[in-house]
Parts: C-alpha cells; sequence; structure tokens
C-alpha cells in the first residue's frame, strides 16, 4: 500500500507453544505517532518484538514503506510434540532486515552489553542505519539531547544507573538513523525527575521529525506525543482513540477495567 | 635445583603454556559468544595438523611451510562454519541448547577423528619446523622451533585481542556475546557474527595443530589431551577477560612442567588436577574472577 509507513494486517504471535495475541491491524503515516496502552502482561511487548523480527509471526504481514518485512505465510501446524521444528522451518522475520530498513526498535529494560563502554556500544549501533546519514552527526546529536551519555562515555554499561541505561537505549536507537522509532516502556521505573527529563528528551526527538510508537503506563505522558491511542488488552487492540478525543487516565482505566476500577 | 635447570624447566613450561593458550582462547572464542562448549575443539586440532601435513609436506603436496599454515587456517575457517551450520545452528532456539551441543559436538568430534583415520591413514606424521637449530637466551637453549613457537603465540592473541576490542566485526562478536537479543535489535547479523566465532575458533586450533604436529607426532586423537588441559585452563582461570585464560595457560603450563620435573610424566596430571581442585574450592568462578560468558 501506498502512503502508508506502517501496515500490520491481522498479524498474531507468541511464544511457541502459547499464543500471546492475534487479530492485531494497524495503519500509521509518517506524520504521525502511535501510543500502545494496556494492563500488564497483554501482549505489548510481545507485539512489538514481533514486529522487529526477534520472534516470528504466526500469522498476518508486516509491511513497512512498501515492503513486506515478512515471508507470507503461516505457521505451519505443529503436531508432533517432541519434534524439532527449528530443524525444518525457515524464520519467517529477519530482525537486521528489519532493524537496517529503518524500524528500530528500544526494547523495555533493556541490559544493553553490561561489559562494553557507553562508547563502544554507540559504535556498534550504527550497522543498522545502512548508510543513512552519517554515524558522527548522529552521535553529536545523542550527546546534545543526553549530556550524561557523553559524560559517562568512558564507563561499562553495566556500572550505570537505570536511567542513563535508559538514555544509552534510546540512543542506540537514534545511532540507527530510525525512520520509525519503537519505544518500549521508555520510563519504566524511573524517578518523576528522570521520568521529567527523558519524556523531555522524546518529545525532542519527536520534533526532528521521527515517527514514534511509544507504549507507556502514563497516559498523560502518551497525550503529549502521540496522535492516535490504541489500547491494547487481552492480545489485541480492543479501541482505538483519536488525539481530539483523547480521555483522562480515569476513563481509559473504566474502559479496560470497568466501573470497579479507581 | 641448580638455576639452569630451573631456567630449562620455565622455558619448557612457557612453550606448554604457549600451545593451551592457544587451545583455550579458541575454546573461549566459542564459549563466549555462543555459550556452548565446543568438544569438537581437539578434532579441530588434529584436521588444522593433518592439512597443513597435506599441503606442506614432501610426502605429500610438498608445497611447503607456509603455503601449508595459510591452507590449514583458512581451511579449518571453512571447516567451522560449516561444523557450526550442521551442529549447532538447528538447536540454536531451544532451551537446552548447551547439552544438546554437548552431544553434538562429540558426534562432530568424533566423526572427524573417523575421517580422519580414513583419509590419512593412523600412521604417525610429523609437521616440519618453522626454524632449526637452537636458541640459548640467559643460559637457556630451547629449540629455534620452540622459541618461535612463543612468539607467534604471543603475537596471534595480541592480535586476537586488538581485533575483539577495535575492529567493528570484534566488537560486534563482543555485543552478540553479551546481549544476543539487542544485538539482533541493533542490526547486527548474528548467524553470520556466530559462524565468524566457530570458525574463527577452529582457525586457531588449526595454528594450535600446526605447532603441535612440529612437537609431537600427528594422530587423529592428537587433539583429544591438549582439548583437556583447554578445559581445565577455561575452568581454571576463568572468561572473565579475554586475558584470564591466557595467564591461566601460562601458569598451567609452568605447574605441569615443574610437576613433571619434580613428581614424573605420570603423576603431573594428577598433581595440576589438585591444584587446580584447591583453587576452585577457594575461589569457585576460576583465578581472575568472574565465571561468565561475557568477552571483556
Ligand atoms: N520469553 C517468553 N516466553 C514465554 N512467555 C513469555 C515470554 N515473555 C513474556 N511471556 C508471556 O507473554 C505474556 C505477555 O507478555 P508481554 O511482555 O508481551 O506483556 P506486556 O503487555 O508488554 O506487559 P508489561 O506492561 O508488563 O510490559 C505474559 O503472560 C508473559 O508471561
Ligand atoms: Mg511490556
Amino acid at each position: 500500500m501506498s502512503g502508508a509507513l506502517l501496515e500490520v494486517r491481522d498479524l498474531a504471535g507468541g511464544y511457541e507453544p502459547v499464543q500471546i495475541f492475534q487479530n492485531v491491524s494497524l495503519t500509521m503515516s509518517s506524520d504521525t505517532s502511535i501510543g500502545l496502552f494496556g494492563p500488564n502482561g497483554h501482549g505489548k511487548t510481545t507485539f512489538l518484538r514481533t514486529l522487529s523480527g526477534i520472534i516470528d509471526p504466526w500469522r498476518g504481514d508486516i509491511v513497512f514503506q512498501g515492503q513486506q518485512l515478512n515471508r507470507p505465510g503461516e505457521r505451519g501446524s505443529r503436531r508432533f510434540r517432541n519434534f524439532n521444528y527449528d530443524a525444518v522451518t525457515r524464520r519467517r522475520m529477519n530482525p537486521k532486515l528489519v532493524a537496517r530498513a529503518g524500524l528500530i526498535h528500544v526494547p523495555q529494560g533493556n541490559l544493553l552489553f553490561p561489559e562494553m563502554t557507553v562508547e563502544e556500544t554507540l559504535s556498534v549501533a550504527p550497522a543498522a542505519s545502512a548508510g543513512r546519514g552519517r554515524p558522527k552527526d548522529m552521535l553529536e546529536q545523542v550527546h546534545t539531547l543526553f549530556p550524561r551519555v557523553y559524560e559517562r562515555r568512558h564507563h561499562k554499561i553495566r556500572f550505570l544507573s537505570g536511567g542513563e541505561r535508559q538514555m544509552v537505549a534510546i540512543g542506540v536507537g537514534l545511532m540507527a538513523a530510525p525512520k520509525l522509532l519503537i519505544l518500549d516502556e521508555p520510563t519504566l521505573g524511573l524517578s518523576p525527575k528522570l521520568r521529567h527529563e527523558l519524556s523531555a528528551a522524546i518529545r525532542t526527538i519527536k520534533a526532528t521529525g521521527v515517527p514514534l510508537i511509544v507504549v507507556d503506563q502514563d497516559v498523560e505522558f502518551l497525550q503529549t506525543l502521540i496522535d492516535t491511542l490504541y489500547l491494547f488488552d487481552h492480545g489485541s487492540i480492543s479501541r482505538k482513540i483519536e488525539r481530539a478525543e483523547m480521555p483522562s487516565h480515569q476513563e481509559i482505566m473504566a474502559m479496560l477495567f470497568g466501573e470497579t476500577a479507581r | 635445583m641448580n638455576l639452569e635447570t630451573l631456567l630449562f624447566v620455565t622455558a619448557g613450561g612457557l612453550v606448554l603454556g604457549a600451545l593451551y593458550a592457544l587451545m583455550a582462547t579458541g575454546l573461549a572464542v566459542v564459549w563466549t559468544t555462543l555459550g556452548i562448549f565446543n568438544f569438537a575443539h581437539g578434532a579441530f586440532i588434529a584436521a588444522g595438523a593433518y592439512i597443513a601435513w597435506q599441503i606442506s609436506s614432501a610426502d605429500a603436496s610438498g608445497l611447503g611451510y607456509l603455503a601449508g599454515a595459510l591452507g590449514s587456517v583458512v581451511g579449518m575457517f571453512v571447516v567451522g562454519v560449516i561444523c557450526y551450520a550442521l551442529l549447532v545452528k538447528p538447536f540454536e532456539r531451544q532451551p537446552n541448547l548447551v547439552l544438546l551441543s554437548v552431544i553434538t559436538t562429540l558426534a562432530g568430534a568424533t566423526i572427524l577423528e573417523s575421517g580422519i583415520d580414513i583419509v590419512w591413514g593412523a600412521r604417525s606424521k610429523q609437521l616440519s619446523r618453522i626454524a632449526e637449530g637452537d636458541v640459548s637466551l640467559f643460559g637457556v637453549t630451547i629449540s629455534a622451533n620452540e622459541a618461535a613457537l612463543l612468539v607467534f603465540v604471543i603475537v596471534i592473541l595480541i592480535v586476537l585481542g586488538v581485533f575483539l576490542r577495535r575492529a567493528p566485526a570484534g566488537r560486534a562478536m563482543r555485543a552478540v556475546a553479551q546481549n544476543r537479543e539487542s544485538a539482533q535489535l541493533m542490526g547486527l547479523d548474528v548467524p553470520k557474527l556466530y559462524a565468524i566465532a566457530f570458525g574463527l575458533s577452529a582457525s586457531l586450533a588449526a595454528l594450535a595443530g600446526i605447532f603441535l604436529g612440529s612437537i609431537r607426532f600427528m594422530s587423529p586423537t592428537m587433539g583429544t589431551d591438549p582439548l583437556m588441559k583447554a578445559l581445565i585452563v577455561v575452568i581454571f582461570g576463568g572468561v572473565a577477560r579475554f586475558t584470564s585464560p591466557i595467564f591461566a595457560a601460562f601458569i598451567v603450563g609452568l605447574i605441569e612442567a615443574f610437576a613433571t620435573f619434580y613428581a614424573g610424566l605420570y603423576w603431573a596430571p594428577a598433581v595440576l588436577f589438585a591444584i587446580m581442585i584447591a583453587v576452585l574450592i577457594v575461589k569457585p568462578e576460576g583465578l581472575f574472577g568472574k565465571y561468565e560468558r561475557t568477552v571483556q
């Protein structure tokens, strides 16, 4: 399809043998950002890992910039429980191609490479940029956005605080010159001050023209960022809300959990 | 024991240590990147020696030493990649990969050794030396071959260390070793890097085989004993840093040389194991720290 940056059609997936999500379809254009919101453990991260090719989709298609990222087809039947299907089935997604196409995923709770320094980590990252943009410019951008990352450049990742690590993780995403940046709970477990700092940085990234897919538990934060909010529960999208009619946190809780919430 | 014997035994220990360092580093490259222990490493050592013999020996192709060494290193890289594709890749996503790979790499070792036996026969062969004659240093005389071996191993290990720290491909290999998923998301070609790690490891085994074949007689099972020693080295030193198995290799080599001198050839392994157990009781994570799958 032309026009759309990302088009997901009837996607389903999970961790063998358990299916986690199904019937997920969404379309986004390159001048919008979207948010996913939903209860813990309902499959948002699993869906994003499928998008970026870490795990194979069971069914459905992912089209990015007019290019189909998955090999067409469905997950075959797995009738023999003791058979190693990995030996005979080809993978349907290649995470390398996804990243090089510009669909960049900053995973939830990223641990990165504990024994490598910040500088070394950022030097590996342009592999995914596949010639888009110059690594030097992007490094500069990361350093202006996160002065902390520059200060800590000679330290090993395992000595960084959670917030600093999250900054490096987003920096790694930027080093890949993303066409679409996926942020999975970027502010999870951070202090209010750091959360504030990080959300400002994310808004700056959006302002430079990078479309975002953001998962977060903080609806107020999402509202400042996105054009469309998808409610994600029980493994599928239950509702699509445009910016104009964006409800408050309480209203969303009521939608998800019924009147008993609060 | 006078000074001269002391130096002589030390020199012998250093040569042994250099060999073990080469083997242990080869093992550690695969262990740290893929998280598996490659039991076919000993067979790789033998195969490397035989390929070198086939190319270099006057009884076979007779293309000279350098051609033999080069052919063996390149050939074993290819063999390593093929072994990875056949023995490890099909099980990569299985949760019990570690156990499965013990069986598959042991099977691979047996097949390779039998293959060598069929192709080249069981008759012992020997590779020519890098250099003839002796060299004397500080009053100790060792063969020029062993001296050259010591120097080469140190150079090779330094090059490897710089490669892992500085070269993009080396950094990428360390990245994959430390967090496979992040590496995938960063667009690194994980299967390719795994294949390179295996090939690199096999090339290091080939070098070890070439050196070993010049100081001992070659046989299809010539790698079994050194593999055991390399295993001791890796456990003894830990793999917290790229250099830990190297230091451990020299320590093991020296212990072995002195134990052989004092306790005799048959008691040397017993002494070595006793010391190793003692060290592991005090420091279970290995002599040099964290017993973890990371390349520093
Ligand atoms: N590696 C895995 N193997 C098997 N099951 C998993 C794995 N990771 C997650 N799951 C299961 O998949 C389900 C969905 O998890 P997922 O992480 O996608 O949820 P989420 O919506 O991202 O939750 P959160 O808001 O807490 O991040 C959970 O029930 C979880 O137990
Ligand atoms: Mg999640």
